[in-house]
């Protein structure tokens, strides 16, 4: 059970890396798109007009999927910013009571968001909304993406919660907090004498 | 329940929920929830699903990702470490010697970065070790650092600006455009800093030992290559029009991952590292874009916005004292949370404000990356002063006094372009 969860997260993560490196792709090849306009325009004196269809309404899709999708990965890293200067002060078991406070106010909202997540893609489904652009997408298929992030990440919580009430330890714990765990910059210890 | 009465609670349970270290994301949907549930008879789960849906979908957004992702890529080569050498032998007959490099490189690196404590880390990695072996003195060290590593949020590509951008419906390119020239005056107020300082102080700044000749220097030089042919890059597809400035973050990544390739310090791992580095950091954003752009949707429904604009309206302080006002209010904010989620919390609320107070929005754009620049170097929650306390073992307020002839120079820098605005339009309006 453990493994499959693990993997649900981080397949997850994955995937909205897919997507980040999806958006590059597209943009680059809009990029090299509008260069070759340019050069066109310089020296045959007209433009070809290329441009990747709803290029622009893709991307924000992309970028939406990428968003959600690594959410509970980004949970579990300890990826998200939050404010640990009063708390972190607090004895241990003190703050392991914290931490089961904010999963629960944090797995709250996730529930409630997904059921409403979940209602706002049925009904795009169920009128067949489409996307404004040249190619008309059915705006169910992105917000679809959004829906399954959002549900990854309740599992995550409801998992961290049921973790945190077993006693053991959060899994963002210790992790990423700041850029400085993030990055080993600690590893540079500059003496006082300098040497 | 009056509306001040509404707003202060609003604001404790915000505090509260900070506080108690709930991630900044939940606490904003979680104060938009309250509040709506409360005080409003408006559907509040449709209203968070389609808010959060269309905030959520933002091709000006994508820039965001990829900026990031092009800081990671460069983080783990060697270009930074390339443009140090580069620099150092150039600096021999001024004063204050290399702690001039601290402020050109994090000017520059800045310029490809966007993030002032990736510049704090990546440039004080390389320099303290160098600096201190040569015995030069601590404090202007962590000074230099941690004043001119802030840059990383005004030089463009900067991706405050792009928050920015995107929360107040500016151009980006403008914003970009605008930031060049406070860019160069924070630049130049360091490097007089240090000159002055050096003047009077003679005897502590020590004396170069690497003399190289004038060839060797240019030479060496050719290490800089990279970076400029990477800012060139950037900025040149957008000024040409091959690029938007969201496409420009694309260009800037391919830039990146070549350079890595050619200096041979790109591999899978390092690539996926950095992607998945950039995937985090991008999520940790966005989602607190779409918590804060529900909580803005969902306080335009309780009517605060509107009625504090009104209530500071109704004050009829001067733009001066309007500014000083906020101005502290982002300092103070600043302390606790981190530039782009004080930019994003506020500008829904502020905006009102400055534009019918007939602030330029895209100045007022740049004033606020300063103040976000100046609350990176104040204690307690300043990230550059995190930063920098893990890299030299000093305690916090070691490294804030440090910081403090800088943090007053930014001020400086805010009063002249409040005096002379021309210094943030000038640029953009030869647009």
């Amino acid at each position: 059970m453990r493994r499959i969860l693990d993997n649900l997260y981080k397949g997850s993560g994955w995937a909205a890396a897919l997507f980040i490196l999806a958006i590059c792709l597209l943009v680059m090849a809009q990029v090299v798109l509008n260069l070759i306009d340019k050069l066109a325009s310089n020296f045959l004196g007209e433009a070809f007009g290329l441009t990747i269809p709803s290029y622009a309404d893709f991307t924000g899709f992309f970028l939406a999927a990428a968003s959600f999708l690594a959410l509970a990965y980004t949970l579990r890293e300890g990826g998200h910013i939050r404010v640990l200067l009063i708390v972190q002060n607090l004895p241990a078991r003190y703050r392991h009571w914290v931490e089961v406070w904010c999963v629960t106010v944090s797995g709250t909202v996730t529930v409630y968001f997904s059921f409403y997540t979940a209602f706002l893609t049925y009904d795009s489904f169920v009128y067949n909304d489409l996307s404004p652009g040249m190619v008309a997408v059915p705006i169910w298929i992105p917000q679809l993406a959004m829906l399954v992030g959002l549900v990854v990440l309740a599992i995550a919580l409801i998992d961290e919660l049921f973790a945190l009430l077993k006693g053991q330890k959060a899994s963002y714990e210790g992790k990423g907090e700041n850029l400085l765990e993030k990055n080993p910059v600690s590893a540079v210890i500059v003496r006082e004498d300098g040497s | 329940m009056s509306e001040i009465a509404l707003t202060v609670f609003l604001l404790l349970l915000l505090f509260a929920l900070l506080g108690s270290g709930v991630w900044v994301a939940f606490s904003l949907a979680m104060v938009g929830l309250v509040g709506m549930t409360l005080f409003t008879e408006a559907p509040v789960g449709d209203v968070m699903a389609t808010t959060i849906w269309g905030a959520s979908n933002s091709w000006a957004l994508a820039a965001l990702p990829l900026f990031i992702w092009m800081g990671e890529i460069l983080f783990r080569s060697r270009l930074s470490q390339d443009m140090f050498s580069a620099l150092s032998p150039w600096m021999k007959n001024l004063p204050g010697r290399l702690l001039h490099v601290n402020i050109f490189g994090c000017g520059i690196f800045a310029a490809v970065s966007g993030s002032s404590a990736a510049t704090a880390a990546t440039i004080g990695k390389l320099s303290i070790p160098e600096l201190s072996k040569r015995g030069y003195p601590e404090k202007m060290m962590i000074g230099t650092l941690a004043g001119s590593a802030t840059l990383g949020l005004l030089i463009p590509p900067s991706i405050i600006l792009i928050v920015y951008g995107v929360a107040t419906e500016q151009s980006i390119a403008r914003l970009f455009v605008a930031a060049v020239l406070p860019g160069l005056l924070l630049l130049s107020l360091f490097v007089g800093f240090v000159l002055v300082w050096s003047l009077f102080h003679k005897d502590e700044i020590p004396d170069e030992i690497e003399d190289l000749p004038f060839r060797e220097k240019l030479y060496r030089s050719r290490r800089l290559v990279p970076v400029l042919l990477l800012i060139l890059g950037v900025i040149g597809s957008i000024y040409t029009g091959i690029a938007s400035p969201t496409d420009a973050a694309a260009v800037g990544v391919v830039l990146a991952l070549v350079l890595s390739w050619s200096t041979n310090s790109l591999n899978r791992k390092s690539f996926f590292d950095g992607l998945m580095g950039a995937t985090r950091t991008s999520c940790m954003i966005a989602f607190i874009l779409a918590g804060a752009a529900f909580l803005t949707v969902a306080m335009g429904f309780t009517g605060i916005p509107k009625l504090l604009a009104l209530w500071i309206g109704s004050l009829e302080l001067s733009n001066y004292a309007l500014l000083a006002a906020l101005t502290v209010f982002f300092v103070i904010l600043g302390c606790f949370l981190d530039g782009i989620s004080v930019v994003v919390l506020t500008t829904s609320v502020i905006m009102p404000l400055v534009e019918q107070a007939g602030i330029d929005p895209l100045w007022f754009g740049i004033y606020i990356v300063i103040v976000v620049e100046m609350s990176q170097i104040t204690p307690p929650v300043g990230f550059n002063l995190f930063v920098l306390q893990a890299l030299t073992g000093r305690n916090i307020l070691n490294v804030a006094v440090a910081a403090l002839p800088f943090f007053l120079l930014m001020f400086v820098a805010l009063g002249l372009i409040i005096v002379f605005p021309s210094i943030v339009t000038f640029l953009p309006n030869q647009m």
